[in-house]
């Protein structure tokens, strides 16, 4: 659905995307996870057309990423909350849809199917400016849907967000999977990416260091399991790469078990292993 | 057109919540025109009536008579020549003209000979109430003649032996009419004469004795050829006429900086990455801003005339010139948005370099001292700022009463100026971050 081919995009000096070759294939929720500054929000402007790519080839459902007919296609949700904040969420949400040429009726059902989607009916017709974080996070992403996009950009949208508001939003985001949308969604939590994401891309400082799915990346980049096991005599724990094969051995040895832990290593430990840094500093 | 009506609309609504905005679009230009407005029309009672005069006789009373209006706390005189003295009745920089037309010191010297003293006098005929004061003015001067004549006897005296002499060398003059004021004038001479004397005594032992009033009243003291003023008028009708021009301009002032700050807000608040990325070209984004502060300008623009016309009470004789100098101005304004917005860039800079010369326009184009009281190095400079045109756009619609073609000017440069700056502004402006 989404092509990039040798894609690089460059500021002066700076590379901030470096020769990105990627498919986003239909229906999927592709996670792009990488630190700030790493090249998430320049790839999607540069798949939404604001930007143009210095290098490379970028195809949005077969078209140009600033043709209209790829403009069509997508919603964007800018990492920055894009309201107007001295209207109410009814009147952003109309403004937004009269861009996309919708039929009157139709922009008003829309309308009224967002505000229920997001959970922000009751206070429709307040001013964005009363609403706390999470509404407006939340009001951000309706606006994003208002033109029911076929490819939706999301662009870390559970920033500055309480964890009601980001539960609910996840839900959004895995119902929005089911109907069939095309998502790529960045951040720099892997939790996120691990509870939403069908494949997950791990960027740094503008290059791609590896994409798959979470089980395959942990499995390749994530090393070993830690097995711990506390005994009648002590504990005894080690870290695995068999973690089936050593847990029998501990089973044949030690008797009077009482407690048993099995972890296996989490993306943060694949980034680590891949860049030498913490995701997060 | 749903595309761009919900951008204006959109556009209304969030520059209208903005309650500084609103201030300074509505509630700052009418505090301006009500506030200076008032002063103007208060002003002028006080520095007494404004007339031109003209001297044609030249003589030594016509001169004192002239001092004498001077000295008047109700009059303001200036000695012009005649036709300047016409013109600026005319044009209505003076309430009225008087001329003392040859043969006016004779008259006015010789009391009971000849004709009564008369004045040719014009007056603006929009100013009934102040003509009826002057005329109230100047016949009181004219009986001050003759308690002048009375109280100084010496005078009278000398004044009594010409007009003797004149009535006897009168030949046109009826026989019975020369014998009885040959006998009678004689008689006056003497008695006038004798009260001299007791008169002086008197003053020498402390009495005051007043004499002559009574005489005074019997006869025409001046007589009044008024004569009828064609107007041109040049000067405003009230002094909120004048005022409401310039509240215009300050009112231009919010809509054009509330624009051009929210177009840079824009892309502060993010929005403008939704509409670059919306199927819409970059035209119909900036064509959007420019219609939406077009309509701004022309609602506030019309709210402020509404105003003018039924609370201030400025003539508006036409209505077609005013919408003329509405959507000229409109257009011109709607360009200097979008320029300011372009070279401003962020929001300090638009605020800063947009007030900057928003107030420079201001200063010279007359929205502080009005046009025609600037000095004239001055005016020359005006020609350089907006502001003058879009003031002289809505005077020439309303008090200077321009033609057609003269409203051309001023609205012409409006509409260039407003096509050049949205082309520039708009070639320069980015929209993305
Ligand atoms: N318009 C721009 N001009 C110059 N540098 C930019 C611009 N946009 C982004 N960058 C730089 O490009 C790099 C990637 O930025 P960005 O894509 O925003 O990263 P992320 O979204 O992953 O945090 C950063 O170093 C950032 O400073
Ligand atoms: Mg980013």
């Amino acid at each position: 659905m989404i092509r990039l081919d040798a894609v690089s995009k460059r500021f002066g000096d700076l590379l901030a995307v470096n020769a990105l070759t990627l498919n986003i294939r239909e229906g999927e929720i592709f996670g792009l996870l990488g630190p700030n500054g790493a090249g998430k929000s320049t790839i999607i402007s540069m798949i939404s057309g604001q930007q143009q790519l210095t290098s490379g080839t970028l195809q949005v459902g077969g078209f140009q990423p600033d043709s209209k007919a790829s403009k069509r296609l997508i919603g964007v949700a800018p990492q920055a909350i894009a309201v107007y904040e001295d209207l109410s969420a009814i009147d952003n949400l109309e403004f937004f849809g009269s861009l996309y040429s919708m039929r009157r009726a139709e922009l008003k059902q829309r309308c009224t199917e967002m505000l229920e989607f997001v959970g922000l009916t009751d206070r429709a017709r307040e001013r964005v400016e009363k609403y706390s974080g999470g509404m407006k996070r939340r009001l951000n992403l309706a606006i994003t849907l208002i033109h029911d996009p076929q490819v939706l950009l999301l662009d870390e949208p559970t920033v500055g967000v309480d964890p009601q508001s980001r539960n609910s939003l996840f839900d959004n985001i895995l119902a929005l999977k089911k109907r069939g949308k095309t998502i790529l969604y960045t951040t720099h939590h892997m939790e996120e990416a691990e509870r939403l994401c069908d494949r997950v891309g791990i960027l740094d400082q503008g290059s791609l260091l590896a994409l798959d799915t979470v089980e395959n990346l942990i499995d390749e980049h994530g090393g070993a399991s830690h097995l711990s096991a506390t005994t009648a005599t002590g504990v005894v724990d080690r870290d695995t790469h068999q973690p089936v094969v050593d847990l029998q051995e501990i089973l044949s040895k030690h008797t009077g078990i009482r407690d048993l832990k099995l972890q296996r290593p989490e993306l943060e430990k694949v980034f680590l292993n891949l860049t030498g840094r913490q995701l997060r500093d | 057109m749903g595309l761009l009506s919900a951008m204006v609309k959109k556009d209304l609504k969030v520059l209208f919540r903005d309650k500084v905005t609103v201030f300074f679009t509505f509630g700052f230009p009418l505090l301006f025109a009500a506030f200076f407005g008032a002063i103007f029309s208060s002003g002028g009672g006080n520095s007494g009536m404004s007339v031109a005069v003209t001297d044609l006789d030249l003589t030594t009373e016509s001169a004192a008579f002239i001092q004498r209006m001077d000295d008047s706390s109700s009059l303001q005189v200036a000695a012009m020549p005649e036709n300047e003295a016409r013109e600026a009745t005319r044009k209505g920089k003076k309430v009225a003209y008087i001329i003392l037309p040859k043969g006016f010191g004779p008259a006015y010297a010789s009391l009971f000979s000849g004709g009564s003293p008369s004045l040719i006098v014009g007056v603006d005929p929009s100013r009934k109430a102040e003509a009826a004061m002057l005329e109230g003015v100047l016949m009181k001067m004219g009986v001050e003649r003759f308690q002048n004549a009375f109280s100084d006897t010496d005078s009278l005296l000398s004044m009594l032996d010409d007009t003797i002499l004149s009535v006897e060398s009168n030949d046109q003059m009826p026989a019975e009419w020369r014998s009885l004021l040959g006998e009678y004038l004689p008689q006056i001479k003497d008695l006038t004469a004798a009260e001299n004397q007791s008169q002086k005594d008197a003053e020498e032992s402390g009495n005051d004795v007043s004499t002559g009033t009574g005489i005074a009243d019997a006869m025409t003291p001046l007589k009044l050829d008024f004569e009828d003023v064609m107007i041109s008028r040049e000067g405003p009708k009230n002094g909120y006429a004048v005022t409401i021009p310039q509240a215009m301009y300050w009112a231009i002032l919010g809509v054009v900086m509330g624009f051009s700050v929210a177009l840079v807000q824009e892309k502060t608040m993010g929005t403008m990455t939704r509409l670059v990325a919306a199927p819409i070209s970059r035209m119909q984004i900036l064509g959007g801003k420019a219609l939406g502060c077009f309509f701004a300008l022309f609602l506030v623009m019309t709210v402020l005339f509404i105003f003018a016309r039924f609370v201030f009470e400025v003539p508006i004789d036409y209505p077609l010139k005013v919408l003329l100098a509405l959507l000229s101005v409109s257009i011109g304004f709607v360009g200097i948005m979008m320029f300011i917005a372009a070279v401003g860039k962020t929001q300090r800079g638009i605020s800063s370099l947009g007030w900057g010369i928003m107030m420079i326009f201001a200063m010279f184009g007359g929205a502080m001292i009005p046009l025609f009281a600037m000095p004239d190095w001055m005016k020359s400079l005006s020609d350089f700022s907006p502001a003058k045109w879009a003031i002289l756009s809505f005077e020439g619609a309303t008090w200077r009463n321009f033609s057609y073609p003269e409203l051309l000017l001023p609205c012409g440069i409006m509409l260039v100026l407003g096509v050049a700056c949205f082309l520039a502004g708009s070639r320069l402006i980015k929209l993305e971050n």
